[in-house]
C-alpha cells in the first residue's frame, strides 16, 4: 500500500468495496489519483451476497490479466440448465459446452463466493495504490453550494473531503437517495434473495452434476418453485459446496405472505432438486436485496461531485435468461473510474464534465444491454410466465411421455388440450409470445 | 442436514452485535398499521407482532438487507440505518 | 506513568465450526478478534492514562496478528510493538511471556503491565503469572475495577461465587483484568486512518537478544489420564408387589411419592375444623394447650 498523502482530502472517495467500488478504485488509483475506498464490513465482502456466478471473466481479464489464476474462484461454468417446474415435474433445457470459449482461458464464467472474491478484488485496489478503510459506514454526503464535496462517516471527526464521490453502496443506496439522484424504490422493483451454502464433497459434486476436474454448472429454475410468489431459484456448484437460493419479488412476498426461508425449504424439497442435495450440510444462510428492474429503476447517475455505480445504480440484469450483476457492477465501476481520471485531468468535477460517465457506459456495454433487455424484467415477472406456462409445459410433457395403453396423441392436439385444461387463452398466449419476442429477440 | 429449521439456518451466521439498535420501530405507528408486511418478509424472522398491535423487533441478528424498510408503508414507523462500521452481520461464504 | 498492554488475536468462538465427522476445525470459516479480556484491559489502561502518560500495545504473533495492534492504535494507544520468532508456527504461554518480559526490559520497563485475565484461546491465565515471575513484580488477577492513588493501585477483584475483594499494590505490577462488559472505545476517523498508515515495528529473537535455546522449554508430556471415578448412580427400583400399572407410574416419577389430595366436604364449620386439625397434625399450627 502506497502511503496516502497526509491530508484527508482525496481525489476520489469510493463508498463500498464490492465489485463496482473496487473496480473504480483500481482504475482511478492506477492513474495516480489519491483514492480512498470505504467499506462498512469488517472486510470487503462481509456484507455481500450473490449466487454467485460471475460472467465477466473476459472483461476482468483486461483489467487484471490472468485474474483467475490468483483470485479465489470456485469452478468455471461449462454447463447451464434452465428448468421449468411444476410441483411434481421438471422440464429442463441443458446446455453444455466444451468449446474453448467456455472451457479454456479466459473462460466464459466462474462460480465464486463473494466474501472471498471481494476481499481479493479490494486487495487489488490496495495494490494499485488505493487506501482501503474497512469497518467504517458512510452516513451521508457533504454538500456545499449544490455540489457534493465529501462524505460523513459514523465516527468521531468523521468528515472526509474529496473532489469526487463514487457511490457503490449497494441495492439500498442511501447516498444516491440523499443526493437526490434516486427516488424511494417500490416493492415490485426489488427482489429478495435468500441463499444457503451447503457443503458437499468434491467427488459427489462431480458425480452428481456430471462434471470433471474444475468444471462447474449453474441451474436456474422457474415455476412452482416459488409457490405463488413471483421469482425463481438457482443452484450453483462451487469447489466443495453448493450455493442455492430463491429469489422472489418483494411485492409478491407481501401479497402472498410467504416467508422467504419457507420458499427455500420448498425448493430444496422439490423432487427434481432434493436428490442433488443429498448428504449436503448447511454452512451458511444469507439474504440480500436485488435491484431487478433494470432500465426502469435506474437513478440519475451523475451529480456535481458524485457518480453512482453497481447495484446502487440498479445495474443488475435479471431477464430470466440472464441474471448478471457482478460484471455490470465492475464495468460501471471501471467507467466511473475512467470518468474520474478525465475529470481530474481538467480539474473540473461539475455535472457537465462528469456526464462523460454516462457516455462511457455505452462502450462498456452497460447501457447497451440494459436498454436491449428493458422489457424483460416486466415480462419475466408476469403472472402467466411465472406459474401458468411452467405448469403447462410440465403437464404436456407428462402426457407426451406417458404410456397408458391409450392411443398416442400427436403433439399439437396434446398441447392444445393442456392449454385448455390450464385455462390459458390463445389471445394471452399470442400476446405473451409477442412480448417475449420483443423482450429477447429484437 | 439438508432440510433445516429457521433457527438452524440462523446459527450458521456470524453477528457482531452493536450496543445500539440500528432499526427502531415507532410502536404507536405500528399499532395503526394493518398490513405489518415487515413480519412476513424478514428473512431473519426478526419482527414479532405483539398482542397490543405493536411489533417487537430484535436487531441483533439482522442481515441489513433493507426489505423491511422497503415494505413499510407507514411513513416514519421504521427508522433504518446500517449498524456502525465493523458491526452487524459478517458473511463468510455467501 | 507508562502503561503496557499485552494483546492477543484469538479465534472468535462464534466462528469455530467443528466438522462433526472428522472433528477438525474448519479454518476457512474462522474469524479472528482481539481477545475480549485484552480489549477490556486496553480500555481500562486508556481510561487511566492522564496527561503525559503513555499506553503501549504489545502482541506476540506472526504478521497476521498485526490487526490487533492496529485496532489498539486506532483506539488510542500511543505505540505498538509486535514480537515474534519467525521459526515457529505457534506459541505457548511460556514463550509468549518470556518474549513480552524481554521486550519490556529492552524498551524500558513500564510502571504497569495490563493483561486480559483468561483469554478465549487457552484461558489458562498463565501469562500474567509468568510475566510477574520474569519481571519479579507482584501480580493481581481478576481485577474488575482499579484506580491509582499516590503511586499505588487500588483494585477491586471479582472472585468465584460472587465474592469480592479490595486491595492495593505498589507499582510496578502486573494487572490481569477481568472486566466483563467493558467495551473498547470506538475509534475516531483520524485515529483509525492513522492506525492503518502506521508501520508496526517488529522484534525477533536477535533484536531481543534471545537465542532459540532460551525458548526451548521442556515440553510437558502426558503419560496417563485418570478421570475421576464416576459415582455410582442409585437407580430407583419399583415395589414388586404393585401392579404393572402402578410400577410404571413409580418408575416414571422416579420414586417420588405422588401428591395426595383430600377433598373435604361438609358445612363450613366442619370443614374449617378439619383444616385446622390437618395443619395441627402436620405441625403448621401449634396444638392447643
Amino acid at each position: 500500500m502506497r502511503a496516502p498523502k497526509p491530508t484527508d482530502h482525496f481525489d476520489v472517495v469510493v463508498v463500498g468495496a464490492g465489485p463496482a467500488g473496487s473496480a473504480a478504485a483500481i482504475v482511478a488509483a492506477r492513474a495516480g489519483l489519491n483514492v480512498l475506498l470505504i467499506e462498512r464490513g469488517e472486510y470487503p465482502g462481509a456484507k455481500n451476497v450473490s449466487g454467485a456466478a460471475f460472467y465477466g471473466s473476459a472483461m476482468l481479464n483486461k483489467l487484471i490479466p490472468g485474474w483467475w489464476e490468483q483470485a479465489p474462484v470456485e469452478r468455471y461454468i461449462c454447463r447451464r440448465d434452465v428448468i421449468l417446474i411444476s410441483p411434481t415435474t421438471a422440464v429442463s433445457l441443458d446446455f453444455r459446452s466444451a468449446s474453448p470459449d467456455y472451457a479454456a482461458p479466459p473462460y466464459n464464467a466462474f462460480t465464486i463466493l463473494r466474501p472471498k472474491f471481494d476481499r481479493w478484488f479490494a486487495a487489488q485496489a490496495e495494490a494499485a495504490g488505493a487506501f482501503l478503510l474497512t469497518s467504517t459506514v458512510v452516513d451521508g454526503v457533504i454538500k456545499e453550494r449544490g455540489k457534493v464535496v465529501g462524505v460523513k462517516v459514523r465516527r468521531d471527526d468523521g468528515e472526509i473531503r474529496a473532489d469526487l464521490v463514487i457511490a457503490c453502496d449497494g441495492a439500498n443506496s442511501f447516498l444516491a437517495q440523499q443526493a437526490g439522484l434516486q427516488r424511494r424504490l417500490e416493492t415490485h422493483e426489488l427482489s429478495l434473495g435468500v441463499k444457503e451454502v451447503l457443503g458437499l464433497e468434491e467427488a459427489a459434486i462431480r458425480e452428481r452434476f456430471n462434471l470433471s476436474g474444475n468444471e462447474g454448472m449453474v441451474l436456474e429454475y422457474v415455476g412452482a418453485i416459488t409457490d405463488k410468489a413471483r421469482g425463481g431459484a438457482f443452484l450453483y456448484t462451487n469447489r466443495n459446496s453448493l450455493s442455492l437460493g430463491v429469489i422472489a419479488q418483494v411485492s409478491s412476498l407481501v401479497e402472498t405472505g410467504k416467508r422467504p426461508y419457507e420458499l427455500l425449504e420448498l425448493f430444496k424439497a422439490h423432487p427434481a432438486v432434493a436428490p442433488l442435495l443429498r448428504g449436503a450440510k448447511l454452512r451458511e444462510y444469507s439474504a440480500h436485496l436485488i435491484p431487478e428492474s433494470g432500465w426502469e429503476m435506474m437513478p440519475k447517475l451523475v451529480a456535481s461531485g458524485m457518480l453512482v455505480a453497481g447495484d446502487a445504480a440498479g445495474f443488475c440484469l435479471a431477464t430470466g435468461l440472464y441474471i448478471e450483476g457482478i460484471n455490470y457492477a465492475m464495468q460501471s465501476g471501471m467507467a466511473a473510474g475512467e470518468a474520474a481520471i478525465e475529470a481530474h485531468r481538467v480539474r473540473d468535477f461539475t455535472r457537465h464534465t462528469l456526464e462523460r460517465y454516462t457516455e462511457l457506459l455505452w462502450p462498456y456495454n452497460v447501457f447497451t444491454d440494459f436498454r436491449a433487455y428493458r422489457h424483460a424484467p416486466h415480462f419475466v415477472n408476469g403472472e402467466r410466465l411465472q406459474n401458468l406456462y411452467p405448469e403447462m409445459a410440465a403437464a404436456s410433457f407428462e402426457r407426451l411421455f406417458r404410456v397408458d395403453g391409450n392411443a398416442k396423441q400427436k403433439i399439437l392436439p396434446l398441447y392444445l388440450k393442456a392449454m385448455r385444461q390450464s385455462g390459458a387463452k390463445p389471445r394471452h398466449l399470442i400476446a405473451d409470445l409477442l412480448q417475449a419476442a420483443r423482450s429477447y429477440l429484437w | 442436514m439438508v432440510m433445516t429449521t429457521h433457527e438452524e439456518k440462523m446459527r450458521t451466521v456470524r453477528f457482531k452485535v452493536a450496543e445500539e439498535p440500528h432499526i427502531v420501530l415507532d410502536p404507536e405507528k405500528c399499532r395503526t398499521c394493518a398490513a405489518k408486511a415487515c413480519v412476513c418478509v424478514c428473512p431473519a424472522n426478526l419482527f414479532v407482532p405483539l398482542d397490543d398491535g405493536s411489533v417487537l423487533f430484535n436487531y441483533e441478528q439482522c442481515f441489513e438487507c433493507g426489505t423491511c424498510f422497503l415494505v413499510c408503508s407507514k411513513e416514519g414507523a421504521l427508522r433504518w440505518t446500517y449498524p456502525p462500521g465493523g458491526f452487524g452481520v459478517t458473511f463468510r461464504e455467501s | 506513568m507508562r502503561l503496557a498492554v499485552c494483546l492477543s488475536l484469538v479465534p472468535d468462538p462464534a466462528t469455530i465450526d467443528v466438522d462433526p465427522l472428522t472433528g477438525e476445525i474448519d479454518a476457512d470459516r474462522t474469524l479472528y478478534i482481539m481477545d475480549p479480556a485484552d480489549a477490556a484491559a486496553l480500555e481500562l489502561a486508556l481510561r487511566l492514562r492522564g496527561e503525559g502518560d503513555t499506553v503501549i500495545a504489545l502482541t506476540v504473533g506472526p504478521a497476521a496478528a498485526e490487526p490487533v495492534l492496529r485496532e489498539a492504535l486506532a483506539a488510542g494507544a500511543d505505540g505498538a510493538l509486535r514480537l515474534w520468532d519467525e521459526s515457529r508456527s505457534a506459541t505457548k504461554p511460556a514463550v509468549t511471556s518470556l518474549l513480552l518480559a524481554t521486550a519490556l526490559r529492552n524498551e524500558g520497563l513500564p510502571d504497569l503491565v495490563f493483561c486480559g485475565w483468561r483469554s478465549l484461546a487457552r484461558g489458562s491465565g498463565k501469562i500474567p503469572a509468568l510475566l510477574g515471575e520474569y519481571l519479579d513484580w507482584p501480580v493481581v488477577t481478576d481485577i474488575a475495577r482499579l484506580e491509582i492513588q499516590a503511586a499505588r493501585v487500588h483494585f477491586h477483584r471479582r472472585l468465584a461465587r460472587g465474592d469480592r475483594s479490595e486491595g492495593e499494590v505498589t507499582m510496578p505490577a502486573v494487572l490481569a483484568i477481568a472486566a466483563d462488559g467493558v467495551r473498547l472505545r470506538y475509534a475516531s476517523l483520524p485515529q483509525l486512518m492513522q492506525a492503518c498508515r502506521t508501520a508496526i515495528p517488529m522484534r525477533d529473537l536477535p533484536d531481543l537478544g534471545l537465542s532459540p535455546l532460551d525458548l526451548s522449554f521442556p515440553a510437558s508430556t502426558v503419560h496417563a489420564v485418570t478421570p475421576p471415578r464416576p459415582r455410582p448412580r442409585t437407580i430407583f427400583i419399583p415395589d414388586s408387589s404393585l401392579s404393572p400399572h402402578e410400577r410404571i407410574g413409580q418408575i416414571l416419577s422416579a420414586g417420588a411419592a405422588p401428591k395426595s389430595n383430600t377433598v373435604l366436604e361438609g358445612s363450613p364449620d366442619e370443614v374449617a375444623d378439619a383444616i385446622i386439625a390437618f395443619l395441627q397434625a402436620r405441625g403448621f399450627l401449634e396444638q392447643p394447650a
